[in-house]
């Protein structure tokens, strides 16, 4: 029988669960592991790199072996661990890393290899030559140590996560954290408990002790109920607490759904921010092993992990069969009492320590050790040695320990060195540590349980005392209080392969073999080696292989020192650290008010920045962009065109130093405007670079209205606000952005008065009452509050016209309805930067953090009467005197193209950085003119009208020749803008 | 009166509303929103009678109520007034200060459930806030799904957030999602 | 990391967009001259230690602030509102 009596499962309940196609059954209560146990599977998986037989060595989430591909399908998880899976209706789970049946692996030749993968040996053998790497060894070293399979498609599931606040987390809920949960919940602190199993009680699950003479699991389940109905404490089962981050902020994943055959409409896994003023670290401790012969065989495993199958999941080790126990310590004692207790029998506890006594009914080795072991795809007998004699005991299962290493992970995680306590023979958490970070319990030495539920409970009342809540000690239950100290036996000498590191297959030698091949450092040792690198991380095998390289060293553990931990604890998948949301919805997306309009016009959308803008509306009839594109620009220049330009950031501006501040801010003279105009404006960087422009309005004497480009709306608010209150906080001025608030639309084309005169509340719009550059506040389409700004980026005549923006999509369609006898025509993007191309107006491509006032030929706008932003450095030597100046280019072959990006050279000249006289910056089809059209920067372009250059872009072989002309394409006097 | 039609934020004419358990989510056009900050060496005003509130806080008047948004500056929120010129309205009310109609720059969306608890629950998923301070009474600036927000707590079991009108379909999606989720699994029964 | 905003209390740093060494406040008299701003812009100190930085609430209160660091352990010693850390600077000068 495998299956034991009691245990903590529900026998009333049966799953039915399959592993390797095979079909097994189980009982709610099981881990994956626990039920393949009692089922009497022992062979689960083939290991890494030597494709060995390996079977489930440990009972939580330090499992270094039993890794296997859960659930199928686009579900299919690789790499996940048996012990930490619990079971459901239905499961799934495949052994992996194997060529061929898991019992016949045709990859075990590489254990037979074994020689030639040592330490090191990736970087000595798949060092030459250099281009086999990625054709050759790469792909085959993948296909050959792979690890399961990731799933192919898409991630089904969703995922969440939220943000706690605490007075005191408290991770881990064995004996130390409950007491610490029940101390602080009841002194009315705030309080996370958190564990990764999906039980509360830890290791007193696993144990057989009794709490105030009763079993363990009452006093936890009391604890428990008591916990959760405190409206202060919440309490977070299957939550691993992964990392330790700044100012006690700690990651921790919920797996919420993992235990379920699917999430169905909820979400799988939570990642929680938790954000706590002190937190107790009771993570517990981690058995370890001692290397011998052949250690890595199914059957052999931790005791603790034994004792746990045994008590918590009435699962027998070894299929039934006889067991046997290795031991350095009086731990190991406690598994063969408690196996023998539930009926399973022990063929011999071998103790290191000469002096050992036994403690039941149970043949003891006192000074021996297991030297080897034999059975092909599981244990069937060890060798042991004692006082000079060789024995070979039959056996089906080998239960190790080694000691306890507490887990000092979290603690670790600000480079807080663990520290070798000599006496427990344990890395203790050290100083430097996640400040307000306290470990109490196993975690620290303090691995009694009576020791555990002491310290947990005076750490929490310390903790709160710090923060100045008052606790009183819970009353606490009579508990063992049994050393859990262990002899410092290491590893058992021997020329066979022993191994330390299970998951990344590195064995003792292979830690003499880096010892040997100089690497001192235990840093270098464990690259050297992979030792601890797997996606265990070497929680069964560090503080070992520490052991075994101090051994080599001569030197003391202390002295060797250890390597520290960093986040995760354990493996925490991308799709929890995505975030709620993927596809459509992984950012936000803003639209504009005229969004749904566009879109029922088949508008084209183009992501610009977060923003939805339209960039162009297909006719019928239109197969390409350039159709629809060339229509629409040659609409606005022949009649009226609209576009709806809200995404240009607006900032509202008042106080009565408005005008001053905002000096100060452009580099042209702002204050001097009058009211009911517009002025453009332009700002700089602080070192003297042009950085955005705009527009700027004046609607009262105190009140301006300014734009920024789409691009830098946030960045100029920020700079807007630096300035506001960091440089000059004497100034009476207020800042708000209203880019939302209005939904604002460019009209124009020479008929765009005519269109904007048929919806105006008789507001005069002639020359005379509303020139070029006029901005009014006025009324439209009977009494709807509108502002209207004289401006033009495309050297029409043109305005923008802003209304409150739940009205942008009734305007946008009423114009539409306005204007048609006018031939209105709705433009996107594409056709705004083809109608500011033609007309020669900078825009992102010519701001682009690189170049000058005087480049684009704005250099007379940087006032030098007044003191802005960026004006004293834009006089430095080496941006004043820069030749470059913006130009117009066309192809002297109207059937070439000009492109973006390409250099300018001088006709003859080599094509080299010495010659670089300048780049294009813009380039567009000019329906207007009928020909390719660009912008550029060309080195004393403004005395070069005229000359034919050549357009270079050596990257693609092209080279053109082009014609330097003015930037400004389309009426270049400015005549049609103003009249 | 313009012989426009206004839509709601979120592109209809009517505004949204969905119910999640005992979880409702509505869209509310109908709020004006005014921006207000105190100019050099004035007063500190009380518009209707009402104190401005302090940072972090949300205060109720006579038809109106204001947040803090930052040093010298609230929001003032006028139920019924959206398809008004709220600056011309307050104007006199609010001497000394800087206004700005902020109706159409952000979109009122509410949650009203019928337990604290369960608005709780909800801003643990929504906003990094200890939600103790999200009591009653307060309101905040924060981030949701990385759009900027404004967080008042109403009352124990109502919760307004204010979000920039045009990310309004995403930070409808988000909230949604949110109480959706919490519907799934079984924390929108109150 | 959490910023102990001076009005709203502890913060998380992810509603702030951050700047760099509050020497920044400092902006030169325009009289001053290019070396002056050539300084002020390009030369700024990087210690390992407390450092005092500059700070910006976005989503928030679109406040400045001047937080005091240790870049070495990140602790945080204390922090300012920069309007009220500039106007002082300005009475200090007068």
């Amino acid at each position: 029988m495998t299956r034991l009596s009691g245990g903590l499962i529900d026998r009333d309940r049966t799953i039915a669960f399959t592993f390797d196609g095979r079909a097994y059954r189980g009982h709610p209560g099981d881990t994956l592991a626990s039920a393949l146990l009692a089922n009497g599977v022992r062979l689960v998986g083939r290991s890494f790199k030597y494709h060995r037989p390996r079977g489930i060595f440990a009972a939580g989430s330090e499992e270094p072996n039993a890794l296997v591909e859960l659930r199928d399908g686009a579900r299919r998880e690789p790499n996940t661990r048996a012990t930490m899976a619990e079971l459901f209706d239905g499961l799934t789970a495949t052994s992996q890393n194997h060529v061929g049946p898991l019992n016949f692996d045709l990859l075990a030749v590489n254990d037979l290899l074994s020689p030639f993968f040592a330490a090191g040996f990736y970087y000595k053998t798949f060092m030459w030559p250099r281009a086999f790497w990625e054709k050759l060894y790469e792909p085959a070293i993948r296909r050959a140590a792979g690890l399961g399979r990731l799933a192919e498609a898409a991630d089904p599931d969703a995922y969440d996560k939220g943000f706690l606040h605490c007075d005191l987390l408290v991770i881990g809920a064995g004996a130390a954290g409950l007491a610490a949960a029940l101390t602080a919940g009841r002194a009315g602190a705030r309080v996370v408990l958190a564990d990764e199993d999906f039980r509360l009680g830890g290791r007193l699950l696993a144990e057989s002790d009794l709490l105030d003479d009763a079993p363990a699991v009452d006093w936890v389940a009391a604890a428990e109920a008591e916990l959760r109905a405190m409206p202060n404490v919440r309490v977070l089962a299957r939550t691993t607490v992964f990392g330790v981050f700044d100012h006690g902020v700690y990651g921790a994943v919920e797996r919420v759904a993992d235990h379920l055959p699917d999430p169905g409409q909820g979400v799988r896994q939570t990642l929680w921010r938790i954000t706590a003023r002190r937190a107790v670290l009771a993570a517990g401790a981690t058995e370890r092993h001692i290397p011998f012969a052949n250690n890595d065989r199914p059957g052999v495993m931790l005791a603790g992990a034994m004792r746990a199958y045994a008590n918590r999941w009435a699962a027998a080790p070894g299929t039934g069969g006889p067991v046997t126990v290795f031991t350095n310590g009086d731990d190991g004692h406690r598994t063969a009492l408690d196996l023998a207790a539930r009926g399973v029998p022990v063929a011999a506890v071998i103790d290191t320590r000469a002096d050992a006594v036994a403690q039941g009914d149970y043949r003891l080795i006192a000074g021996g050790m297991v030297s080897d072991s034999k059975g092909r795809l599981g244990l069937t007998s060890v060798e042991v040695t004692a006082n000079g004699r060789r024995e070979w005991i039959n056996c089906a299962a080998l239960g190790v320990s080694g000691g306890w290493n507490p887990n000092v992970h979290l603690a670790s995680h600000h480079r807080g060195r663990p520290v070798w306590d000599a006496g427990s023979n344990a890395f203790l958490p050290g100083a430097g540590g996640p400040v307000g970070l306290v470990p109490a319990g196993a975690c620290v030495g303090q691995g009694s349980t009576a020791q555990a539920l002491a310290d947990g409970a005076r750490k929490a009342a310390e903790t709160l005392a710090d923060l100045g809540i008052a606790a009183g000690q819970p009353d606490l239950p009579k508990a063992e209080d049994r050393s859990t100290a262990a002899a410092a036996f290491w590893h058992v000498p021997g020329r066979k392969r022993a191994w330390v590191d299970h998951q990344n297959d590195v064995t003792v030698k292979d830690i003499a073999l880096s010892h040997q091949e100089n690497m001192r450092s235990v840093e270098h040792l464990k690259r050297w080696t992979t030792l601890g690198m797997a996606t265990d991380q070497g929680k069964t095998s560090n503080v070992t292989a520490l052991a075994v390289m101090a051994e080599l060293t001569g030197k003391g553990i202390a002295e060797t020192g250890t390597t520290i931990y960093r986040p995760p604890y354990t493996g925490v998948s991308l799709g929890v650290l995505g975030g709620g949301d993927s596809g459509a919805h992984f950012r936000p997306r803003r639209l504009t008010p005229t969004h749904h309009w566009a879109a029922a016009q088949s508008a084209v959308f183009v992501e610009v920045g977060q923003w939805m803008r339209a960039q162009y509306f297909p006719q019928p009839g239109e197969t390409h962009w350039r159709q629809s594109v060339d229509r629409e620009a040659l609409a606005v220049r022949a009649g009226v065109g609209l576009c709806d330009v809200t995404t240009l950031g607006k900032i509202d501006v008042q106080g009565a130093d408005a005008g001053e501040f905002l000096n100060r801010i452009y580099a042209n003279m702002i204050a001097t405007l009058k009211v009911g105009m517009t002025r453009y404006g332009l700002m700089l960087r602080e070192d003297g670079t042009a950085y955005d422009d705009g527009t700027c309005a004046r609607l009262a004497e105190d009140h301006f209205i300014v734009t920024t480009t789409t691009a830098n709306a946030g960045p100029v608010f920020r700079n807007m606000e630096f300035a506001r209150q960091c440089l000059w906080p004497e100034l009476d001025v207020q800042l708000i952005s209203t880019t939302d608030a209005w939904a604002q639309i460019a009209v124009a084309g020479p008929k765009s008065r005519a269109l904007l005169d048929r919806i105006v509340d008789g507001f005069d719009l002639s020359n005379a009452a509303f020139p070029f550059m006029a901005c009014a506040s006025l009324t439209v389409c009977g009494g709807l509050r509108a502002r209207l700004f004289r401006i033009s980026f495309s050297g029409e005549l043109a305005y923008e016209i802003a209304v409150p923006a739940r009205y942008g999509h009734a305007l946008m369609a009423r114009l539409m309805e306005a204007g048609a006898d006018l031939g209105v025509t709705p433009y996107g993007t594409e056709t705004l930067a083809v109608l500011r191309i033609e007309k020669g107006h900078a825009a992102g491509a010519e701001l682009n953090g690189q170049t000058t006032a005087t480049m684009l030929g704005l250099g007379r706008m940087v006032s030098a009467r007044k003191d802005s932003i960026g004006a004293v450095m834009s006089r430095r030597a080496g941006l004043a005197e820069d030749r470059r100046r913006l130009v117009g280019l066309v192809p002297v072959d109207p059937a070439q193209k000009v492109v973006a990006g390409a250099h300018l050279f001088t006709e003859g000249a080599a094509q080299d950085t010495a010659n670089d006289h300048g780049w294009v910056t813009s380039a567009c089809f000019s329906p207007h003119l009928g020909h390719s059209i660009g912008l550029g920067f060309l080195e004393d372009g403004d005395q070069r009208l005229g000359e034919v250059i050549v357009a270079a872009n050596p990257v693609e072989g092209q080279s053109v020749r082009l014609r330097v002309a003015s930037a400004h394409f389309v009426d270049p006097e400015g005549g049609r803008q103003r009249d | 009166m313009t012989d426009l039609t206004a839509i709601c934020a979120l592109g209809a004419t009517e505004p949204r509303r969905e119910t999640f358990g005992a979880l409702t989510l509505a869209e509310r056009p109908d709020t004006a929103l005014l921006s207000v900050a105190l100019r050099r060496g004035a007063a500190q005003p009380a518009p209707l009678g009402l104190a401005l509130p302090g940072p972090g806080a949300w205060a109720v008047g006579e038809g109106l109520a204001a947040f803090w948004t930052g040093p010298g500056q609230w929001m003032v929120e006028v139920p019924g007034k959206a398809d008004t010129d709220v600056v011309a309205t307050f104007l006199p009310n609010l001497p000394g200060c800087s206004l700005t109609e902020q109706t159409d720059g952000w979109t009122l969306f509410e949650f009203s459930a019928k337990s604290g608890a369960t608005v709780g629950r909800l801003l643990e998923r929504l906003v990094n806030l200890d939600t103790a301070s999200l009591a009653p009474g307060r309101a905040t600036r924060t981030a949701v799904e990385h759009m900027g927000v404004f967080v008042i707590r109403r009352a124990e079991a109502e919760l307004a957030v204010w979000g920039t009108r045009s990310a309004a379909e995403s930070l409808w999606h988000a909230l949604s999602t949110t109480a959706r989720r919490m519907e799934t699994s079984g924390w929108a029964q109150q | 990391m959490l910023i102990p905003h001076p009005l709203l209390g502890l913060r998380d740093a992810q509603e702030f967009t951050y700047l760099g060494d509050a020497a920044l406040i400092d902006r030169p008299d325009p009289a001053a001259g290019e070396d002056a701003f050539c300084d002020y812009v390009f030369l700024r100190d990087n210690p390992a230690g407390v450092h005092r930085e500059l700070w910006y609430h976005e989503q928030g209160d679109r406040s400045w602030l001047v937080v005091t660091r240790n870049t070495l352990t990140h602790e945080i010693l204390g922090a300012e509102l920069a309007r009220d850390v500039a106007l002082a600077r300005r009475e200090g000068r007068a």
